[in-house]
């Protein structure tokens, strides 16, 4: 018997034009997290789904734990041990993290639920895994990071032998990731077999012992985690060296495009946003951190005007958008790139075209602002614009028509980047900008980011990664309980003194403490 | 191949109409009668030449009350209400052509817009209900559809009856204020021609205009056209009127038509909007397809009443068969949702 809990022998997969996976072989040894990395659209998730049951190879084979495995559903898959976290969430938003957790396999009693007994798992799971959360929760209510330990919950309490995590960590904060890699060297230590889809280099040596990188649908890379860099991944990756981009620090600050005052947001009577001030100015980026769930996505909401506030002032380049519509919001320079890319950021259905022409639709060249065409689009200067954007934001498709729920994750981020970008709008509200895109293209990102900033505009920048805000912000907020808890500037910030603030330790930030 | 032939778009709404086929012949069976005599009795009644006149002229009602539930389709809401809209339609455009003393040349064009202008702004009244009281615009379509029946049956029932008869109608219009006729075809009439052009009006507005795309876009992810700074009860007080207006002026020409006047139950009983609900529904909303699902139903429809002459099955089936694919394609609506959390992003 070999050690192998998994083996993938030649796996092809192609979608129309596109090459997903071109004869991949994987081996997984029992017992260990292998780390699978690769650039946006390489075939990652392709990969995974066809393990997992949910997309069916043109050819290859499965071998789970020595058996030839052909799996038509994922039901077969779970069947035969295996369990997935996927990459966008699969959790049914109306029901609670308990019933979530159990769907599929539930404790019963008497042929109905047993509610109490599937809370009480979920409550012992989390326990043992250090993974926090509320079992009578409604999922709907949960920020990202806190659904995604329900995904995880939800692959441990079907007790998975070979657990595949397709980018857990793309919204996690740094505590949360450092307590799931505890979750996942346990489980591995208990014999689990896990698979590890990443972006980042960092967490690939921390966690894992091998790694193969896969590029346009091949392999193009095994290593032994111990005896490799991170130069050696990205080379492998990319095929090129990625220059990181160096922030050239502030430049001139103009007016100040953004002023919030004394906000709070109540929702359903419980305070998510408390008496929150700030202020972004052109040619500045001013960074919120901060443990997801704690006040700064309904904070971004009620900027947007998506929610409304309890209490406080909203000013946007000068006017009182306090009570205004999202239309006149935006109408006053605003543009957001949210954090829930498929729930608010995009219609997965619809096209990349109109997707990028969602807001731009009634200004040249899509729209006719006035005169005889006033109201109609042109679908030709709708689809040249995508085109444009598509090759500049190197956006890997098999063309314009793509409905945008079929690309790769890190590729259907690009797209809502784009659209967000090119409104040129004196304010960006940023939120998690880089989730699941590619080493390279977290570069390109963060170097737009940066020219953005110097043509004068401002950027609300809102992220888990430290590294992101220290690389990009020139002022560093803290959100904590709703509550802004500290500020730094970009010569006070580092990532202890961050990473200790987010942790709600407001009184050892004492001294940089502003109100 | 299969699995990927299996996700096509087209493969649940042919599925449903394949599958209601067969639940009809085992029904046809059951009664000790032959399928295959009665299904060739509607191919046969409906597609007969000397039948084609009025064929179109159905196909014409189905399609313009599939656009009524079409248009509010495209942005993810349902309109239950057009019975109501219709029959308000038809007594507007009675009341206009025969009280006004208008001569013919003005008469018929007004009475079809005042239909357009009174359903419009009645079917209208939803989305306020909507935006303002959270009133589901399916629901309160549905609730105000029977007093706009009641309404209009009261009317022809008492101020406008007919004197002298028995039956619930209003006098027959003035000779002037017939809908003009094509040539000397007796059903189709210069009716047809328009609501051909309000379906084109549909679709070029849905693809190539600004409010068509933000409808579309509303329907496929309401959050993401509120973020982008979208009005959903813009959107749908625009919608609602426009489905409201088609009704109106299919009420308005099937009273202009032959018998010229306003029977009570005169307009409901054919089951226009049924069908063209269903058409709409087959159709995913989608403009270009309405007209070809609603051939289906006008089969449907016409081939009911020579089914029943010929093979003894009563016309019913049809409303029965109807009935099957409405089942199985909101069956889809709701599994889609359960599984939206399913999609595939990655
Ligand atoms: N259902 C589909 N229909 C059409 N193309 C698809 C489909 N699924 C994936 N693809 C294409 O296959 C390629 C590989 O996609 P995959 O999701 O495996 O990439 P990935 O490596 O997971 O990328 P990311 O890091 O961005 O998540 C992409 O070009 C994508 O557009
Ligand atoms: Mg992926």
């Amino acid at each position: 018997m070999s050690t192998a809990a998994v083996e993938l022998r030649g796996i092809s997969k192609r979608f129309d034009a596109v090459v997903a996976n071109d004869g991949i072989d994987l081996v997984l040894a029992r017992g260990t997290v292998h780390a699978v990395m690769g650039e946006n659209g390489a075939g990652k998730s392709t990969l995974m789904s066809i393990l997992f049951g949910l997309v069916r190879p043109d050819s290859g084979e499965i071998i789970v734990e020595g058996e030839a495995r052909s799996f038509s559903s994922p039901l077969d898959a779970i069947a035969a041990g295996l369990g997935m976290v996927h990459q966008h969430f699969r959790l049914f938003d109306s029901m609670t993290v308990a019933e979530n957790v159990v769907f599929g396999a539930e404790p019963t009693r008497g042929g109905r639920i047993d509610r109490a007994a599937a809370a009480a798992r979920v409550l012992d799971l989390a326990e043992r895994y250090g993974l926090d959360t509320d079992p009578q929760a409604r999922v709907g209510d949960l920020s990202a990071g806190a659904r995604q330990r329900v995904e995880i919950l939800k692959a441990l309490h079907r007790d998975a032998r070979i657990l595949i995590l397709d980018e857990p960590t793309a919204v996690l904060t740094p505590s949360e990731v450092t307590s799931l890699f505890t979750v996942v060297r346990r489980a591995a230590e208990a014999g689990t077999t896990v698979v590890l889809v990443t972006h980042k280099i960092q967490e690939v040596l921390d966690v894992s012992s091998e790694v193969t990188v896969l590029r346009d649908g091949r392999v193009s890379g095994r290593f032994v985690t111990a005896e490799t860099t991170s130069a050696e991944l990205v080379r492998a990756m990319t095929g090129r060296e990625v220059e990181i981009v160096a922030n050239p620090g502030t430049g001139s600050l103009g007016d100040t495009v953004l002023e919030v005052e004394g906000v709070s947001v109540a929702e359903a009577r419980v305070e998510r946003v408390s008496n929150v001030s700030l202020s972004v100015r052109r040619g500045e980026i001013v960074g919120i951190a901060g443990v997801s769930g704690n006040g700064q996505h309904d904070l971004v909401a009620a900027i947007l005007g998506t929610t409304a506030v309890s209490a406080g002032r909203i000013r946007l380049g000068g006017d009182d958008v306090t009570g205004a519509p999202v239309a006149a919001r935006r109408a006053a320079g605003l543009a957001v790139i949210p954090e829930d890319r498929r729930g608010e950021g995009s219609a997965v259905t619809m096209s990349i075209t109109e997707n990028l022409s969602l807001g731009h639709h009634r200004q040249p060249p899509i729209g006719r602002p006035n005169g005889f065409g006033r109201g109609w689009m042109s679908l030709a200067g709708a689809r040249r614009r995508a085109s444009e954007q598509i090759s500049s934001y190197d956006i890997r498709t098999s063309g314009e028509k793509q409905p945008v729920g079929s690309l790769s994750g890190g590729n259907a981020q690009k797209v809502v980047i784009a659209r967000e970008l090119s409104f040129e709008a004196p304010l960006l509200i940023a939120e998690q900008p880089t989730q699941g895109v590619d080493v390279g293209a977290i570069e390109a990102i963060h170097g737009r980011l940066l020219d953005y900033r110097a043509s004068g505009r401002g950027i609300l920048l809102v992220s888990h990664e430290i590294s992101e805000l220290l690389a990009l912000a020139d002022r560093v907020l803290v959100m904590f309980a709703g509550e802004i808890v500290a500020e730094f500037d970009r010569t006070q910030a580092s990532a202890e003194r961050i990473g200790a603030a987010m942790a709600g330790a407001a009184a050892a930030a004492g001294e940089e403490w502003t109100a | 191949m299969i699995a990927r032939l299996t996700r096509h778009p087209a493969v649940v709404p042919i599925g449903a109409v394949v599958l209601a086929i067969l639940i009809g012949a085992v029904i046809i069976l059951l009664a000790g009668l032959n399928p295959i005599d009665a299904y060739a009795a509607v191919l046969q009644g409906s597609l007969d030449p000397r039948n084609l006149d009025y064929t179109f002229a159905v196909w014409g009602f189905i399609c313009g009350m599939g656009l009524v539930a079409a248009i509010p389709l495209r942005m993810g809401e349902f309109n239950l209400g057009g019975n109501g809209q219709l029959v308000l339609g038809g007594i507007t455009a009675y009341v206009v052509a025969s009280q006004l003393g208008l001569p013919g040349i003005v008469a018929v064009p007004l009475a079809l817009i005042a239909a357009m202008i009174v359903s419009g702004g009645f079917a209208a009244v939803s989305a306020p209900l909507a935006t303002r009281f959270g009133i589901p615009i399916i629901i309160s379509t549905l609730l105000l559809s029977p007093v706009a029946v009641a309404v209009a049956s009261y009317l022809v029932r008492f101020p406008l009856a007919e004197k002298g008869s028995g039956n619930a109608q209003t006098p027959v219009l003035p000779e002037d204020a017939h809908i003009w006729s094509l040539g000397d075809l007796r059903y189709t009439s210069v009716g047809l021609l328009l609501i051909i052009a309000v379906m084109v009006i549909f679709y070029v507005v849905d693809s190539r205009s600004a409010v068509g795309f933000e409808l579309r876009v509303t329907g496929a992810n309401r959050r993401f056209g509120e973020y982008a700074g979208l009005k959903p009860g813009r959107l749908a007080l625009g919608a609602m009127g426009s489905a409201g207006a088609v009704a109106g002026l299919v009420g308005a020409i099937i009273v202009l038509s032959s018998p010229y006047r306003f029977i009570d139950g005169a307009l409901i009983s054919p089951g226009y909007t049924f069908a063209g609900l269903a058409a709409a529904l087959l159709a995913g909303g989608r403009p270009a397809l309405v007209p070809v699902t609603a051939i289906l139903f006008t089969i449907l429809q016409v081939g009911g009443a020579s089914m029943e002459r010929t093979a003894e099955v009563p016309r019913q089936l049809s409303d029965v068969l109807q009935g099957v694919v409405i089942v199985i394609l909101a069956l889809r609506v709701v599994l889609d949702a359960r599984r939206a959390g399913a999609g595939k992003d990655s």
